[in-house]
């Protein structure tokens, strides 16, 4: 049912003046009128919508001794509504800011771990494999030195020397490069 | 999430009558209670003069007086009208400059029947580093009971809407601030309650943006 513009100034003015029932019939004669504004603005969410219309009702009603009685009642209902889309998108865009400003350093750091450890490999394929492998269980992987032996069959003392002498080489390849 | 007929079935219980000219009220209101607090201040910090008899009989007084209320009053004309949803700050805010312009001519015609040496003293008084930081803090007060009366209206220009109630407080701080001032040119005036006046409005523009919003 579509309101006219003389109807709903006849329930704010009422409203005004202390009769509750017609703010109430007022109130709810906005909502499909602001269901409106807002579907015409806002991606289709209809939660989205709701949270806005209700936040210009909210507005409407605590708002209402701003509405001057001569003039016209839906330039002043527009206008809150303005207020508050716009204040939704300026929270909304403040929000996901925040968002992407916590995940973009993740992001980053990600990236920055996985080329590091591209270059680890490359520098480990130049070891012998049983070093590689004891360096990588136990410096990357974050295994002990018993799991380390128990994954490639050899004794706890091996991956020891195998870490030791192949951190050694890598060193000294490291040195060596430059 | 609540329904919008249930929030709509809360609102409607709180429906009391409200005054025809609610803004107007509440301006009043806040003002009344922030200006009374300026006054107060006023007297403990500062005093009011006391040849205050006397100086109501001066023409000067008098000018400096219909400066800083006109420039009140026509504040608080903006004030109210962008206390309302949608409105824009209109060109009528121009009126505004007649009271300063009127006060450049005083000046003016002061400074022309003053002799050049008279100048500097006529610009500066005795008390031009005070006034602009008293008239400040002054309006503070005026300016709380204004943002007080702000948290029922609606603007939509914040920063014009904060500039209005700055430069409303700092109009009626001045005026009230000369109960104590004893300078007397229109040149000295002009140049630093305008200036206190001025801080107040620009401190408002950086306050309205955050404070009244709603």
């Amino acid at each position: 049912m579509a309101t006219s513009e003389e109807q709903l100034r006849a329930m704010m003015i009422a409203g005004l003046e202390g009769n509750a029932e017609a703010h109430a019939a007022l109130l709810s004669a906005l909502v499909p009128i602001l269901r409106a504004y807002c579907r015409q603005r806002v991606r289709n969410d209809p939660d989205e919508i709701e949270d806005i219309v209700q936040e210009i009702l909210i507005a409407v009603h605590t708002r209402r001794s701003t509405y001057d009685r001569s003039r016209s009642l839906t330039a002043w209902l527009f206008a809150i509504a303005r207020y508050k889309l716009v204040d939704h998108f300026r929270r909304r865009r403040h929000l996901r800011f925040i968002e992407d400003a916590s995940e973009m350093p993740l992001a980053e750091s990600l990236e920055n771990a996985d080329s590091a450890r591209i270059d680890l490999k490359r520098l480990l394929e130049q070891l012998p494999r049983k070093q590689a492998k004891a360096i990588w269980d136990t410096k990357i992987e974050g295994l002990s030195v018993s799991e380390a032996a128990a994954s490639a069959g050899i004794g706890t003392s091996d991956i020891k020397v195998s870490v030791h002498r192949g951190l050694q080489a890598l060193m000294a390849r490291i040195r060596g490069d430059k | 999430m609540r329904t919008t007929e249930d929030l709509i079935e809360t609102l409607a219980k709180d429906v009391r009558p409200m005054p025809r000219h609610g803004i107007e009220r509440r301006m009043f209101l806040g003002m009344l209670v922030g200006g009374a607090t300026a006054l107060l201040l006023l007297t403990l910090l500062y005093g009011i003069r006391s040849d205050l008899n006397l100086a109501l009989r001066d023409s000067s007084f008098w000018v400096r007086w219909i400066y800083t209320a006109s420039l009140g009053v026509g504040a608080i004309l903006v004030t109210r009208h962008l206390a309302r949803p949608g409105s824009e700050p209109s060109r009528w805010i121009w009126f505004l400059a007649v009271p300063v312009l009127l006060l450049m001519g005083i000046g003016i015609t002061e400074l022309a029947h003053a002799s050049p040496s008279e100048w500097l003293s006529l610009w500066l008084g005795r008390y031009w580093e005070v006034c602009p930081g008293r008239i400040l803090l002054l309006s503070i007060p005026i300016f709380l009971g204004l943002l007080w009366a702000f948290r029922r209206f609606a603007p939509t220009r914040l920063s014009a809407a904060g500039a209005a109630a700055g430069l409303t407080a700092g109009a009626w701080s001045a005026t009230l601030y000369c109960l104590h001032c004893p300078e007397v040119s229109a040149i000295f005036v002009l140049t630093w309650f305008s200036l206190g006046i001025a801080l107040a409005t620009a401190a408002g523009v950086l306050l309205g943006r955050h404070l009244l919003r709603w």
